[in-house]
């Protein structure tokens, strides 16, 4: 392996979960959702959760993007602080990619690239010229002026993937993002996001229902249980990086990947 | 079992390409396009040159229904004359000016009820009930408060035009999609930016579909108000000349109150069509 995936006990770990859990309703119409789950992430390191439906692994998402509150335990996201944008950087230093909804269809393309700098105030020149560093890059500075609605599917994702990395986030969190496309599409997006993460070395925690994608992309895939979710298997897949689409044909990626569907099926399948 | 010898009896089904494949569509869609439209224009045409017949064959008696030329000639003259202007422009301006204080109001409201939900709670069963009220039965009240001037009338057209658009921002801003919202906390949106970025942009679309609904409505009220208590105004030129057994012109105010709502509700429409450029289009018609 060209980077070792780091061991769990690193000392630094960008993102690190303890005794995590998150129970949903009120007493007695509880739902356990997740957990507990420790969980620690290197900086760096691209991890990929797969699980069953309905297994928590949003809810761990949305409890690292801020966006929900643990019931007990603790995630703790370690920052490099910027001492100008020291307050703004601290508390949101992770971006977020969404199966739907995530672009917006009123803005143009440009402007929804640019919508977390916006948020951030950066002055509206610098991140004109950063928005459209990232359309030449994502192959979108023909759309720069189109709406969403025109775009298809693969390109809505990419606005998405352009935005999110746009404002170079700590930590960047992924949702099935591309789970609503065509099986060559995702392919083709799956080799563009592991080329593009290779570059940047953005730490990310990618959350997907294909196996596939998950060994193609991660250093390290996570398998969850059945609600409540918790950790159950840790793979690292055996390709060194850089490594492109190609891995998807050799024996390796096979085997690893019906070792990982014997496990998920056992959590998948009914009780 | 049955012997093979024989086959049973076998229909092939044949799914072949009709006329409109083997000829493809461009002038089929072209002519049936054309058939619409000519159908659209040709059935009120027929209608009036009907009406024309039945006035001057004296089918009907022409003193209460008009010809459409007497009508038309009787329009031209008045308009000419300048006896028209002072009614339309009256009630122009009691449109436009209820319209712009009730869109401004409703507008505001419906966006703190839609994104507060404590003033929500506050605000809403009260006025649910109101909007339950026929806005007309309000004229009395407002004759009381702001006396016999312009003020009853944009009052009560402001009234009416208030509530389709505070329902209907109420209710876009409440049905933004949480997706949408999460996009933005993610990032960090202050709720200023929030509502900036996302709970405005996405709530217009809807909102503005209320705004034309209401400019129809608007004109439907004023005319009534303009019977009941105006001495100028469309309301009241089409009901006074009908007091006056003046049929023709009660008919002119007819037709111009038709052209007010029209032309008012598609430049609200059009007014829609810019504000929000990425919007699928809205063709409907004013639905009131």
């Amino acid at each position: 392996m060209g980077e070792p995936a780091p061991a769990p006990g690193e000392p630094y770990p960008k993102l690190k979960a303890h005794d995590l859990t998150r129970v949903f309703g009120r007493t007695p119409h509880t739902v356990d959702a997740l957990g507990p789950l420790d969980l620690s992430v290197a900086p760096g390191e691209f991890v990929c959760l797969v699980g069953p439906s309905g297994c928590g692994k949003s809810t761990l998402l949305r409890i690292a993007a801020g966006l929900l509150r643990p019931s007990t335990g603790t995630l703790e996201i370690r920052t490099s602080l910027r001492p100008d944008m020291r307050l703004r950087r601290v508390a949101r230093p992770a971006a977020m990619i969404f199966q739907d909804y995530g672009i917006y269809d009123w803005k143009t393309v440009r402007a929804n690239v640019r919508f977390g700098l916006d948020i951030q105030r950066v002055p509206r020149r610098s991140a004109n010229a950063r928005a459209d560093e990232w359309l030449a890059r994502m192959g979108l500075s023909d759309f720069a002026h189109a709406y969403p609605a025109t775009l298809s599917g693969g390109m809505r994702q990419r606005v998405a993937i352009a935005r999110a990395l746009a404002v170079e986030p700590e930590l960047l969190l992924m949702d099935e993002p591309f789970a609503a496309l065509d099986a060559q599409l995702r392919t083709i997006l799956q080799d563009e996001l592991l080329d593009l993460t290779q570059t940047t070395r953005t730490t990310t925690l990618f959350i997907t229902h294909s196996l596939e994608e998950a060994i193609v992309l991660g250093d390290r895939v996570l398998v969850m249980s059945a609600r409540p979710g918790r950790i159950i298997a840790e793979h690292h897949p055996p390709f060194p990086r850089p490594r492109t689409g190609d891995i998807r044909a050799t024996p390796a990626f096979t085997s690893l990947k019906s070792e990982l569907w014997d496990l998920l099926r056992k959590e998948a399948a009914p009780a | 079992m049955t012997t093979l010898s024989e086959p049973p009896p076998e229909t092939l089904l044949i799914r072949r390409p009709g006329p409109q494949e083997l000829h493809p569509a461009r002038t089929h869609h072209r002519r049936r396009r054309a058939l619409e439209l000519t159908l659209a224009a040709a059935v009120p045409v027929a209608l009036v040159l009907l009406w024309q017949l039945a006035a001057t064959r004296a089918w009907i008696d022409d003193r209460v229904y008009p010809a459409p030329s007497t009508i038309l000639a009787d329009g031209w003259d008045r308009a000419a004359a300048g006896d028209l202007w002072p009614d339309v422009w009256a009630t122009l301006k009691r449109v436009l000016a209820g319209y712009a204080i009730g869109t401004a109001t409703g507008y505001a409201l419906g966006l703190l009820m839609g994104s507060l939900s404590l003033v929500r709670a506050a605000l809403e069963p009260l006025l649910d009930a109101l909007y339950v009220v026929p806005k007309l039965a309000l004229l009395p009240i407002f004759l009381n408060m702001f006396g016999l001037g312009e003020g009853p009338q944009v009052a009560l057209v402001a009234a009416t035009v208030f509530f389709f658009v505070w329902i209907s921002t109420m209710s876009a801003v409440m049905s933004v999609p949480d997706g949408h919202r999460d996009a933005g906390r993610v990032f960090g949106a202050s709720p200023w930016q929030m509502f900036h970025h996302v709970l405005l942009p996405a709530s217009l679309p809807q909102v503005l579909v209320g705004a034309r609904i209401a400019a129809g409505v608007a004109v439907l009220v004023i005319v009534a108000s303009e019977q009941i208590a105006a001495t100028n105004g469309l309301g009241h030129l089409i009901f006074d000349s009908r007091a006056l057994f003046q049929n023709d012109v009660m008919f002119v105010g007819i037709v111009c109150v038709a052209a007010l709502g029209v032309i008012f509700s598609e430049l609200v429409r059009l007014l829609g069509r810019v504000l929000t450029p990425w919007a699928p289009r809205d063709r409907g018609r004013g639905q009131s």
